[in-house]
């Protein structure tokens, strides 16, 4: 079993409902974003393509988180196998307690800024922790990422960011399993994955 | 080991240059140790230790509230203590293959500096792992790297070859010490110094691999990084020595024929022209095919990192005309062309280290994305510049303890082991 996502580009919106579903479900401290929903071209996120010619102009969007790859570069290069790919499903997991915090992986990681680091003690926006039971406490000066909510995965469910996308722009499922709703989408549509020259095979998939 | 050091200096050999001179001799004779450590030497020793007790006190500081005092961030999540770290294994790999290179062919050295050289590369290694630990969020679980070693990981590969390297080190440095009281077997020593040879060019590439293995980013990834991590090495490593030679000269440490010190100035002379041509075949590899690499080339020559590599270039430049125009081998400009190799290959390290992180492979805006990560990023844009990092204050304040451990040791190991040249060698 290897799980995997498809994101529909023509269907997503940049609404970041994702982000924040990820945001709340994981606790993430403050200022870390393990999912992001990035703009494409233009130099703020609320700005697009923006051309000579305005009707030429482009706004589209490209969630992006870390992409849980077949051949993970950040696994190969940690010195303490604090980061590793589970056997079961091939989500590509951050152990927080084993962590030397050396950085390594996020140097190794072609996908740039999916990984974040706690520079300081975790801090959080609320005095309470929000995020589901389940979720490993965060550490300072450790690296961490998304783990496709493993806690949810455990619990039998999907990953946050798939619930409350209002456009139904993912698709969830098991990438070794034709008949999964991922690989129906991904043989019925035109799709690319990101940076395939670098040759990590990424479970995520982005339908055009 | 203190034991023998002590029983060397008190050897037939080491006594005579303890015996003071007439004083005509003064001038081509080591002064004796009242003259050489006096007050101003005492002074620099106290000063290496306050400096290096305050990097003790900064890193408590940067433990206890985080990281976060640096100016790495996630985007630039190395900075300037892993460009040290690079910079030192160089210097230390550099010091030890000149001193052990002409004892494993039967060579001639260089008059005596391998023992200075040894040690120099014995302190550059010990701060090359400081600035290891110092970056490292969580040093406590420093025994895990020895309780779940992932071999696969090129970082694992150095700590183990680090180690190895230190420990070599100071056995070849002992062993040295050793024969020249009489007591080891030539033999042996020639033995260890092949294995010297060989850890200190594996050091250097095993560093070269933690970047140069690195798919991810099209700086880094080239199979050139470690021969160029190694000929970078040899031009700080043996510019490094002859500062310290030319120094302990003048300082009436010790005495050097001047062929020797020419012998060395050559050799860097050719060493900076091996770097450079690394450099061109490197650029040029990058830069033909007009695809990903032209971008690196263009950060390199013309972007944000352009004042380094300028810096390296003009500097190597220089090294070389001093090395290669025989007039202008004098003391001085020998010094200034050592310290402007040493210079340069900072340059190179910096040029390495921060533009690995320069041109982010995915370049979309977002929450949490760009230059906004790194404040210094922004700030240093702000004046003009383009460098997504610069060091903190707190990062110089560490850096700078940490080099003060290294002069503490440097200067240490001069004023209590039998470094000294002796005659016979």
């Amino acid at each position: 079993m290897r799980m995997g996502m498809a994101i529909d580009l023509a269907r997503c919106v940049g609404c970041q409902t994702c982000a924040i579903s990820c945001k709340q479900a994981n606790n993430t401290p403050s200022g870390n974003w393990w999912n992001r929903v990035l703009t494409v071209g233009g130099q703020e996120m609320d700005t697009g393509a923006l051309a000579e010619d305005f009707r030429d102009s482009t706004l589209s969007y490209l969630p992006f988180a870390c992409q849980h790859c077949e051949n993970p570069a950040c696994v190969r290069v940690c010195p303490v196998g604090a980061t590793y790919k589970r056997e079961e499903d091939g989500v590509v997991f951050q152990d927080y307690d084993k962590c030397i915090g050396c950085r390594m992986c996020m140097a190794a990681c072609p996908y740039t800024g999916v990984r974040s680091f706690n520079w300081e003690d975790p801090q959080f926006y609320r005095d309470f922790p929000l995020g589901d039971a389940g979720v490993p406490t965060h550490q300072k000066h450790t690296v961490e990422k998304c783990t496709f909510c493993s806690h949810r995965l455990a619990a039998g469910e999907e990953p946050a960011c798939m619930v409350l996308c209002p456009l139904r722009a993912r698709y969830w499922g098991d990438l070794d399993d034709p008949a999964s709703e991922v690989c129906r989408q991904i043989a019925s549509r035109e799709h690319k994955q990101l940076l395939p020259e670098r040759g990590t095979r990424p479970a995520v998939y982005y339908l055009m | 080991m203190t034991e023998t050091t002590m029983g060397a200096t008190g050897s037939p050999e080491a006594l005579p240059a303890l015996v003071p001179d007439a004083q005509k001799d003064l001038a081509d004779k080591p002064k004796d140790a009242q003259q050489v450590f006096g007050r101003g030497f005492s002074l620099a020793l106290v000063i290496a230790a306050v400096i290096a007790a305050a990097g003790l006190v900064l890193w408590g500081v940067q433990l206890t509230q985080g990281l976060v005092l640096s100016n790495m961030r996630n985007l630039t999540s190395w900075g300037f203590y892993i460009t040290n770290f690079m910079f030192l294994v160089g210097l230390s790999a550099g010091g030890l293959i000149i001193s052990s290179a002409p004892k494993v062919f039967g060579i001639k050295g260089f008059g005596g500096i391998a023992k200075i050289a040894i040690w120099t590369s014995v302190c550059a290694t010990v701060l090359a792992i400081a600035f290891v630990v110092v970056d490292l969020g969580q040093p406590l679980r420093l025994w895990e790297l020895f309780a779940y070693s992932n071999l696969s990981s090129p970082l694992m590969w150095d700590i183990i070859v680090l180690t190895v390297y230190l420990i070599v080190s100071v056995v070849y440095l002992w062993a040295t010490l050793r024969t020249e009281a009489g007591k080891g077997s030539p033999l042996a020593l020639r033995a260890l110094s092949v294995i010297a040879l060989i850890a200190a060019i594996l050091v250097h590439s095993v560093t070269a691999w933690i970047f140069g293995l690195q798919i991810g980013h099209d700086l880094w990834y080239t199979a050139l990084l470690a021969p160029w991590f190694v000929s970078s090495a040899l031009v700080c490593g043996l510019a490094l020595v002859l500062v310290v030679v030319m120094g302990l000269k003048k300082a009436g440490y010790l005495v050097l024929a001047q062929e020797n010190i020419i012998k060395m100035v050559k050799l860097l002379g050719i060493f900076v022209m091996v770097d450079l041509y690394f450099f061109g075949c490197d650029l040029l590899t990058a830069g033909f095919p007009g695809a990903e690499g032209a971008a690196v080339v263009a950060m390199l020559t013309t972007g944000a990192l352009a004042p380094f590599f300028w810096i390296e270039l003009v500097s190597c430049a220089a090294v070389a005309i001093i090395a290669f125009v025989p007039s202008l081998r004098t003391n001085t400009l020998v010094v200034i062309a050592s310290a402007l190799a040493i210079l340069a290959i900072f340059c190179k390290r910096v040029q390495l280290l921060v533009g690995g992180f320069q041109l982010p492979n995915i370049d979309l805006a977002g929450p949490a994305t760009g230059p906004g990560l790194t404040d210094m990023g922004a700030a240093t844009q702000a004046m003009g510049g383009a460098m997504v990092y610069f060091p903190s204050p707190l990062e110089f304040g560490l850096t700078l303890g940490v080099f003060g451990l290294g002069a503490l040791m440097l200067l240490a190991g001069l004023r209590f082991l039998p470094l000294k040249p002796v005659d016979k060698d």
